[in-house]
């Protein structure tokens, strides 16, 4: 078993200088994934697990009609992109979010959140 | 294809039909050979590509292979068990596989196993099996309907083995590669949006239809397998945020079968199925995944009791973006294209 375990140890070390990155995956949102709240945000927060690249990040909010409601441009800062939203009455919410980590892997997702309750 | 697993499962497929004429295969008169012995070995082997296809990413599977071309590394991956043979011989099989992305959409791995077999009673066995390498083409990616598929061609050379496990013939396997993620499903059903199937279907033609000094036939076989997942990953950040501990959120439930059944040029010998059908689970991180799987086998001539596979599976793509992760022709000029929904 060190055989292979040397060969990967001597790749690792000769690509060394080959800074890692990787895709991003949505660490968490705000409003959660999915989750219903009580009053309505007034923007969407979405953490990444790799850094952004902003020019080539983007996120819009939908209501239930396909509406935009999100308001501005995204943010992004490092691995955090948020967007504003404009007032929000009770309902259900799509987020659709397409991001390029620094090191050019491009990721994408939607989910739903609820504002008011049933 | 999941390479090496489909050659030694479509060896045991064979060797289950023929086991009378094993010794006349491979061995002196009177001697009692594992069944693995003169075919190859029960399955290990090493996956292919990891897949992203939308807001899926579908993991490098264990004993099939998942529907894309990818720059990543099995290495190792280390199964146990035991054969069919009464008694059972125990088997160890480690295996490594590199992956290369060509193109975008074409990649080619090459892949090598080493097995081990002591039986009571035997002498014990060692060697390489026959070198292994896959042509592999992206013939789609859907995003919006989470649905990937591919072709490939499986080429074991022969006589790149040891005496033990290689062959004297090369193999080739035509293969379909599939997958598909439940992301479209209402959202009332949103508990099953995580769950994603993938599958393949493979052809396995002998260079050799027929080994004149051992007066036996080298049967065409059929190759198949499939996967079902649950994504713990697609849930948190697709579905509902159940803001479970971070280690729950990284895993993939699944279930796995490979199956080999001869269907022609099997002049003599039975049409018995062989496989295993793998429960198990799948850690996914950033950079790469680690996966174990209990592997049971649907019959007696697939094996007895139940053994295990391991794999640390590397994303070089994800390790190494500048360099080995990206395709040779066309990855470093690619520009990305601003985001449009």
């Amino acid at each position: 078993m060190r055989t292979p375990i040397r060969i990967v140890s001597l790749l690792l070390l000769a690509l060394g200088a080959d800074a890692a990155c990787a895709h991003a995956f949505l660490d968490h949102a705000n409003p959660l994934v999915g989750s219903t709240v009580r009053a309505a945000p007034r923007e969407v927060t979405l953490s990444f697990t790799q850094d952004l690249e902003a020019g080539f990040s983007s996120v819009e909010v939908t209501d239930a009609h396909g509406a935009r409601v999100d308001a501005g441009k995204p943010r992004v800062s490092a691995n955090t992109m948020r967007i504003g939203l404009r007032s929000l009455p009770p309902g259900t919410y799509r987020v659709r979010w397409h991001v390029l980590s620094v090191d050019t892997h491009k990721t994408e997702g939607s989910f739903t959140f609820q504002v008011g309750g049933p | 294809m999941s390479r090496l697993q489909a050659r030694q499962q479509s060896r045991l497929s064979i060797l289950a039909g023929i086991r009378g004429t094993l010794p006349r295969l491979c061995l002196a008169p009177g001697e009692n050979p594992p069944l693995s012995l003169c075919f190859g070995s029960l399955p290990v082997s090493s996956a292919l590509a990891h897949c992203f296809v939308g807001a899926r990413f579908l993991p490098a599977t264990l004993i099939t292979d998942d529907p894309c071309v990818a720059d990543e590394m099995s290495l190792p991956t280390v199964a146990w068990s035991r054969t069919g043979d009464v008694p059972p011989a125990s088997q160890w099989d480690i295996s490594g596989e590199f992956s290369k992305r060509i193109t975008e959409d074409f990649g080619v791995s090459i892949g090598e196993d080493w097995s081990h077999i002591r039986q009571p009673g035997a002498p014990t066995m060692q060697g390489f099996g026959d070198l292994e390498t896959t042509f592999q083409y992206q013939l789609l990616k859907d995003r919006t309907h989470e649905t990937a598929m591919l072709l490939g061609l499986v080429v074991d050379w022969g006589g790149t083995g040891s005496a033990a496990f290689g062959t004297s013939y090369s193999l080739l396997t035509p293969t379909y590669y599939f997958g598909q993620g439940f992301g479209q499903l209402p959202d009332d059903l949103g508990w099953a949006r995580p769950f994603a199937v993938t599958g393949q279907i493979g052809y396995q033609i002998p260079t050799t239809s027929f080994i004149v000094s051992q007066d036996t036939h080298v049967p065409q076989v059929l190759l198949y397998g499939a996967s079902l997942q649950y994504s713990m990953p697609y849930l948190k950040s697709e579905v509902k945020d159940l803001q479970l501990p971070d280690f729950i959120n990284h895993l993939i439930p699944i279930v796995e079968t490979q199956l080999a059944t001869p269907v022609a040029n099997n002049l003599g010998n039975s049409n018995v199925t062989t496989g295993t059908i793998n429960p198990g689970v799948i850690w996914v991180g950033s950079y790469f995944q680690v996966g174990m799987e209990a592997m049971i086998p649907v019959n007696r001539a697939s094996g007895t009791g139940v053994g295990v596979i391991g794999q640390l599976h590397l994303y070089l793509d994800d390790m190494f973006p500048k360099t080995i992760g990206q395709p040779l022709i066309g990855g470093g000029s690619a520009t990305p294209a601003k985001p449009a929904f």
